[in-house]
Parts: structure tokens; sequence; C-alpha cells
């Protein structure tokens, strides 16, 4: 059981999102979060006017995953939050000990 | 919580009183009756409470047994009969026996834990009992609906009359701390008539306001409860029997996933309907208990009040007597609807509360509100709207009246309109009226207050309507805009807020907005500045107003990046239109007619103009003057030709006093001669209007001076944003004089109690625009200091 997590821009959510529905992947968790990666403190010119840049609204997406699939869904974001410029953001994976379906207490891949 | 999987604990030991079973027998005897009676569909609200508290109350008798000196008291809700399936068992023993009275509580409290109940319970001697209700608002409000159960009725009796007695006495001391608590509550659990998942117990309007206005009755002689709230108050009685049935548990708030199950339990015919019944009972309440507040203020001051002073005339048939906004005797209110916004808006300016005599006069007198509001009304109204938070008080009290619904006829249909989502937490109006109120704190970030609190208050008004409720929002908004009297510009405006209201939001947060074609197809859509920032402020008190979840710092600054990058399209274009500083041939037209006069005035009852030589102070003198003599001014225009000056004024007399033109001329004359004190006879008559303010009145958002240059670089361009008053535009256009500049033209507007005014100014010594870094720093500094500031954060905070 894998815990995949992903910091990507806003706008690229649906994207991802909809990516995940086609690999027949129904659960995911949005969270609003702010932060900077290499990008930090960095000063913005657009259109000629300049200003500074501290945090920057991202979105957190967290999937998770069977052992087996983590990859693909790991892939799938990566696809699909990709634009090629700076601040698409990152995606890492981690292991995850226990999972339970609340309503009925089904455990592990079952409860996915 | 009621424990499912109980099992009865072996109380063997303890003595019993019932015939009937064992001690151990008799918790299991009470739980299968209440399951009987939850189970009975046909027992509903207060037939539920009745049947329910009488076998409660049997059982205890039993418990307790024949007794002296002891009498078992039910307080709170089990006290008025209103036990509902999951609620608390509040039992007081009351008794005269200190040292036997532990073994005789346990042979109550422990049948009653045994049965799953969960038990607020106390001991006391009578003494006790009111010491603690003396101390303690809560314990206060619990013996108000004290009821004799079981034990010695003459002890129990005893206890009842005492506590009216002491309610009596010593009750005016129970009233800041019982008002601090209903403060306290309201501000907690919100309004049970506007909230989507209402708090059916604590709200406002809920049912523990009830109990508030029965301890209001037994302080103060002058507080009648009303009968009528008997039905208003069976209808929450019966939600909230229906709800703890429905859930099994404990809940006062009915939150949307039960509101299907409550309203088929109740009969009926969807939660919609549910959900307006239960608004309709809690406005009502809430109504109530305000009436009973204002009751025992008036009993508390009375000892104390001096004989009521003379009415003060706020405007046209409009006065300030003891305390409260009043028609005064010879109101037209017959002929003018117009009085209604007057009556609000003041009400709202100086924190007072409307006088019910001239609620019901004009609910009762006044005329259809016209196809065209005039001018003067649409500013009451805009006034009325830029009052923040007391914005909400005031519709509130107008709707009690059903008189919003007849100054805005389409408001009937957004009237306590449920939307059944997860996201929205008010009722339409209530929504729009919260909206309004946090735009109220915003009007220093655009350029037309008046605009935005209107396009505010129409921004969802679609809602009331069949179809997409944009598209029938702007249909709406466009026929309100156009009867408000607003010209075909500023209508447009309104309806484009109302068109993209939702654009600003769902572009930030969707889209790539450092892709140049999401910004330009904004621009393309806004297609100016001021649109922009009107529809910025919008979003920010459209989404404050929806719910907690609906702004945070990360929508707003997505929020604000968009905003920066279409305002960066914008300011590549000039289109701002221009001043001109000149005369046209109107003014040359009239400066014919001046010929050599020294002052020469023309004036009617809207408009003055003077032509005259110009000279220091002189726009400042004229608008002082104008002061003077009781004028407001509401616009302005300032030109030169030549050595002579032209201004032209707006005005208006808020006590309904038209200038006199030769009157006019003589004070203008002593002002230019330095006779009369101006800025400190301002400011003293200034001070005499803040005085009758009370701390609930309005408070304006803090000013704004921009300063920004002439593109064509002729002046400095100097715009104040604040809140109106009296002398305000002398002691500003003082300010300017002062700091060596001359006024070449002036636009003043008053948009309700707002004031935008821009002045085009350049240095008296050289003519030129101001270049000086530290002198504009300097006089944007000298104008905060004469400009009115909001004193504190009472109103709604804007996270920006």
């Amino acid at each position: 059981m894998k815990l995949v997590v992903a910091v990507i821009k806003p706008h690229q959510v649906d994207a991802v999102s909809n990516a995940l529905q086609d690999i027949d992947i129904a659960g995911i968790t949005l969270t609003e979060v702010r932060g900077h990666g290499r990008q930090k403190g960095h000063s913005e010119v657009y259109r000629g006017g300049e200003y500074r840049v501290d945090f920057i609204p991202k979105v957190r997406v967290e999937v998770l995953a069977s052992d087996s699939t983590a990859e693909k869904v790991a892939n799938t974001i990566v696809d699909a939050a990709r634009t090629g410029t700076i601040g698409d953001g990152k995606l890492w994976i981690t292991p995850v000990d226990v999972a339970v379906r609340i309503r009925t207490g089904e455990l592990g891949d079952e409860a996915l | 919580m009621w424990l499912c999987a109980f099992e009865p604990v072996n109380l063997a030991t303890k003595p019993s009183e019932s015939p009937s079973d064992s001690p151990s027998e008799s918790p299991a005897r009470i739980r299968s009756q209440r399951a009987a009676l939850i189970d009975d569909p046909s027992l509903r609200g207060v037939d539920f409470s009745h049947r329910y508290g009488t076998v409660v109350d049997s059982w205890v008798g039993e418990l307790l047994g024949p007794i002296e000196g002891v009498a078992a008291i039910a307080v709170g809700s089990y006290g008025r009969q209103e036990l509902c399936p999951e609620s608390d068992l509040d039992i007081l023993l009351v008794h005269a026996r200190p040292r036997e009275i532990a073994p005789i509580a346990d042979r109550l409290w422990y049948p009653i834990w045994d049965a799953g109940f969960r038990l607020d319970h106390s001991v006391r001697t009578v003494r006790e009992a009111l010491q603690v209700a003396d101390r303690d608002v809560k314990a206060m409000l619990g013996l108000i609906d004290a009821r004799f159960v079981a034990g010695e009725r003459k002890l129990g009796a005893e206890l009842l009359l005492r506590t009216r007695e002491l309610a009596h006495e010593r009750g005016r001391r129970w009233i800041p701390p019982l008002r601090e608590d209903v403060r306290d509550r309201h501000a907690r659990a919100g309004d049970v008539a506007f909230l989507l998942e209402p708090e059916l117990k604590d709200g406002r309007g809920g049912l523990r306001d009830l109990t508030v206005q029965r301890a209001l009755e037994a302080i103060a002689p002058n507080v009648e409860c009303e009968h009528s709230l008997h039905g208003s108050s069976s209808i929450l009685l019966s939600v909230r029997v229906a709800l703890h049935r429905v859930t099994g548990r404990a809940i006062d708030q009915l939150y949307l996933e039960h509101q299907d199950a409550v309203a088929s339990h109740l009969g009926f015919g969807d939660a919609d309907a549910l959900m307006t019944a239960v608004a309709t009972a809690a406005r009502e309440i809430a109504w109530h208990l305000d009436e009973a507040w204002r009751a025992a203020d008036v009993w508390i001051q009375r000892p104390r009040r001096h004989r009521s002073a003379s009415p003060k005339a706020l405007a046209p048939g409009v006065e300030l007597c003891d305390g409260e906004i009043d028609l005064a005797s010879d109101a037209a209110v017959a002929e003018q609807w117009g009085l209604i916004l007057d009556v609000a808006r003041l009400s709202a300016e100086y924190g007072v509360p409307i006088a019910r005599g001239a609620l019901r006069r004009l609910s009762e007198e006044s005329p259809d509100v016209g196809d065209q509001w005039s001018r003067h009304e649409r500013d009451a109204f805009v006034s009325l709207l830029g009052a923040g938070g007391s914005v909400v008080a005031a519709f509130e009290t107008l709707e009690q009246y059903e008189l919003m619904s007849r100054v805005l006829p389409e408001w009937s249909a957004v009237r306590g309109k449920i939307q059944r989502n997860a996201f929205h937490r008010f009722t339409v109006d209530r929504h729009l009226v919260e909206t309004v109120a946090r735009a109220g704190t915003m009007t220093r970030s655009v350029s037309r207050p008046d605009l935005l609190l209107v396009g505010a208050l129409l921004h969802d008004i679609g809602k009331g309507y069949p179809g997409d409720h944009t598209d029938a929002g702007i249909v709406v908004a466009d026929a309100i805009a156009t009867r408000m009297g607003f010209d075909r510009d500023d209508a447009d405006t309104i309806v484009a807020m109302v068109r993209h209201h939702l654009l600003l939001a769902s572009i930030a947060t969707s889209r790539d907005l450092r892709d140049p074609g999401t910004i330009e197809s904004v621009a393309e859509q806004v297609e100016n500045v001021e649109l922009l920032e009107l529809l910025h402020a919008l979003t920010e008190a459209d989404s404050l107003a929806t719910g907690d979840k609906a702004w945070s710092r990360w929508k707003a600054e997505l929020v604000e990046d968009l905003v920066r990058r279409v305002t960066q399209v914008f300011e590549g274009r000039h289109d701002r239109s221009e001043v001109t500083l000149d005369v046209d041939a109107d003014d040359v037209i009239l400066l014919a007619r001046a010929g050599d006069a020294d002052i020469y005035v023309e004036a009617d009852d809207q408009t003055v103009t003077i032509v005259t030589r110009d000279r220091p102070m002189l726009f400042c003198h004229v608008v002082g003057v104008l002061a003077h003599l009781g004028q407001s001014v509401r616009g302005a225009r300032a030109r030169c030709r030549g050595a002579l000056a032209i201004d032209t004024f707006d005005v208006e007399s808020p006590v309904g006093r038209p200038l006199d033109a030769d009157q006019f001329g003589r004070e203008l004359r002593r002002a230019f001669a330095g006779e009369l004190r101006l800025g400190e006879e301002l400011a003293r008559r200034a001070n005499q209007y803040e005085r009758l303010k009370r701390p609930a009145a309005a408070r304006p958002a803090d000013p704004r001076v921009l300063i920004d240059r002439d593109p064509r670089g002729i002046a400095t361009i100097v715009q104040v944003r604040a809140a109106d008053r009296i002398g305000l535009l002398h002691a500003m256009t003082t300010v300017l004089a002062e700091h060596g500049l001359d006024i070449r033209h002036a636009k003043i507007s008053t948009l309700g109690h707002e004031v935008v005014d821009t002045f085009y100014v350049v240095t008296v010594d050289d003519g030129h625009p101001i270049d000086d870094a530290v002198r504009l720093h300097e006089l944007v500094l000298a104008l905060l200091h004469v400009l009115p500031a909001s004193s504190g954060p009472r109103e709604p905070r804007s996270l920006r």
C-alpha cells in the first residue's frame, strides 16, 4: 500500500483528476496549500510591472494506491500536471502501514 | 448519549419505593416506556414532550417516594415540559435536611444513571439555590423554568415563589450578565432563521431565547411574553423532537443531511417547506426577544432618565427622539415612500433603533414605490447599504414590517430562500445582505462605492427566479438599477457585476494565470479597471459572506494575482477620459450674465453657481459657507477663466431648508473678510451630531487618499475616499490651501454616505504639479488627519 502525494498548480487539478478517473482511480484528496520550491522569493516581471512572490498557492493531491498501481498513478499525475514551466510542482510516494474503509472496516487493498 | 448496549447494574442494595418492580427493573421499565413513546409516530412535538415528561415525572415520584423536607424540581427543558427524546434530565433536589440528604439523593440519581439518562443534577437548600441563581446567570435561567415534580409540595412552592421574589428584587443586576450570555450564544450559534444548518436551541430565535424572554418577564414588570409565540415555539420543539428521533442523538443543529428525514417525519412536503417553517418561527421568536429587551431597557433607564430631551431633526420628517429614530408628527408619510429609507439609514448611521410607532406608520401609510426613484431616495438607499455590520439589523427590522419588499418588490423572491448545498451558510436574502455588509468595509478600494454596494445587494437576486441565476439576475438587476435612477453607464456596470460575479474566482482557481490568453480574455470581458476593482471587491465580499470555506488566503492570493495581471493590461491603454480644465460655451454665457459683479451668485433648489475673482482659499471659503448655511454639497465642478473662477455646486439641505442666495452672498463676503471662523464652527456642529451616535452606529471604513498625475502633466490629481460628515469638504480644501495648492478643477461625488472627491491641483508658486515626494507625503498625512477614521475592527474584517 502506498500514498502518492503531489503538489501541483491549481489550474492543473481538473486535468489530473480526469486522468486519474481514466485509469479507474476514484479516491482523491485535495488540499489548498501555499508554498515554494526553487522559485523561492523570486520577483516576477509581467508586462513591465514587477512584483515579489513569496508563497505561491498550490494544490496538494493525495491518492492511496496498492503497491502494484502506485507507479501508474504517479506517472498519470506527472503527465497530467506537467506544463513544462517552473512551478509545476513535486510528487513523492510513501509506504502506508494500514488502510481501513471506515464504513465497513475492510483493510488493505480491499479498503481502496 | 443514550447507551444502546446498556447492561443494567445490580442495585439490589438500594431501597426501592416502587411496588411493581425491583430496583434493578425500574430503569429497564422506564427505558422500554421511553422507547415505546419514541416509536409512536403519532406523538409529535408538544404531545411527545408532555407524555414523556409525565412518564419521567411519575418515575421520579416513585423513586423519591412520599417524603418530608425534600422536593425534586425539574429545571431547564424538563422543567418547561419540553423534553426531547435525547434531552438531559435536569433535576434540582431541594431540601431542608442537610444531614440526611446524601442517601436520599443516591436513591434518585443511581436509577436515573442506570436507565442511561444524561443527568444534570444538583442538591441544594432553598437558600443555596437562590444564592447560586443570583451569582450565575445560567442557573438563574434554569430556575425560571423550574417545576415541582415530587416530594414535599410546600418546599417546592417556596422555592418557586422566592425565585420570583428574587427576580423582582435583584433582577436589575442580572440583566448585564444575561445580555452578555445571550450575545455570546448568538455570536457562537448564529441565526436560526438565516442559517442553512440552524442551531435550534442556542441560535438566535431558538428555543433558549424563549427562556430568556420568560426571565425578562420575571425581572421587568413591563415585559410581557407574547402568547402568540406558542405556535412558533411548538414548531421548533416538534423539529427538535423529530431530529432526536431521526438521528438517535442529542444534536440540536439541523444539518442538511437530516432535513429530508425530519421533514417527512413531520409531514412537510419537502425539506424546503420544513426550513421555511423553522425560519418563520425563529424570526418571530427573535423579534419578540428584541422587543422584550427594549422594554427591559426602558424599565431599567426610567428611574434615572431625565425629562425627555426635545427631538432633534435629522432629515425632513425624521427626528431623533428619546434615543430612537422617529417620524416627526408632520412627516409626509403618505406622500413620500422614501421616508422608509431615511428612517432606516439614520437608524444605522446613529446606531439607535427605529421607534415602533414609526415602523407601523410607514407600513400602514407609505405609498407604493414609484417607477423612478429620486436622487435623494437612491442616496438614502446607498447610505443604508454602506452602514457595514449595522445593515443586517436594519434589513431585518424593515422586513419585520415587510418594508424591504415594498421598497424592492423583487426582494420577496429571495426572502428566506433556501440554498441547499454544503458551500453556503445563509438563505439567499441574508447572504445578499451579508455580502453588502462586507462590501461596506471595502468601499475605499473602488472608485464607485455606490455601484459596489448595489451590485453586492443584487449579485444573486436571480436565485429567486427560474432558470440560471446569473441570466435571470441580469434582467432583474437591469430593471432595478434603471428604476433606482442610475444612468445607462452605471446601470450597465451593475449588470456587468451581476453577470461576472463569479468570473474572477473561477478563472483564478482553474486557469493558468501566466497564460497571456487567460489574462486577455478576462480583460476583454471586464473592459475597464473600474469594473475590475468592483469585481475584485465583490468577489471577496461574496466569498466571505458565503461561508468559512469559501474564502482563504489561498484563494485571495490567486484572485489578487489575476487582478494584478489584468490591471497591467488596462494600464497599457490610455483610455482614461481627460478632464478639461477650461470653461465651456455655457460658462461663457454665464460670464456675460455675471458682468463685472464682485460676487455673482445664481441659485435654485439644487444648484448654486458662483462667479468671482479667483483668490487664495476661494473654493474652501465657498464650501465652508455652504456647510455653514446647512447645505450639504453632493457634487461640484470648479474651473477658471483668466482671473475669474466659476464654481458650480449640487447642494441638498439635510433638513429641507433651501439656500437663500442673498444670505449666501453676504456670508461669503464675511468669510473673505475673515469675519467667519468657519473651521471651528463646522467642527462644533459636526461634533454635536457625532455625540448623538451610539456605540452601535455604523463605522466607516478607513479613509484613503490616492495621488496620481494627470497624463498631460498639467496637474496633480488627489483623490479622497472617505465617509461624509459636516464640514468635511471645507476641512480638506483648507488642507490643500495650507499646503500652497491651488484647485484647478474639482469633482465632488457624494454617493450615499460615501465621498469620492477628486481635486486637480497645482502649486500656487509656479502653477505646476507637485514633484517633490516628501511634499506629497506630507499632504497625504495632513489630509488623513482631518478625515473621519474608522474607530475599531467591529465590522466584519477584510482579509486584504
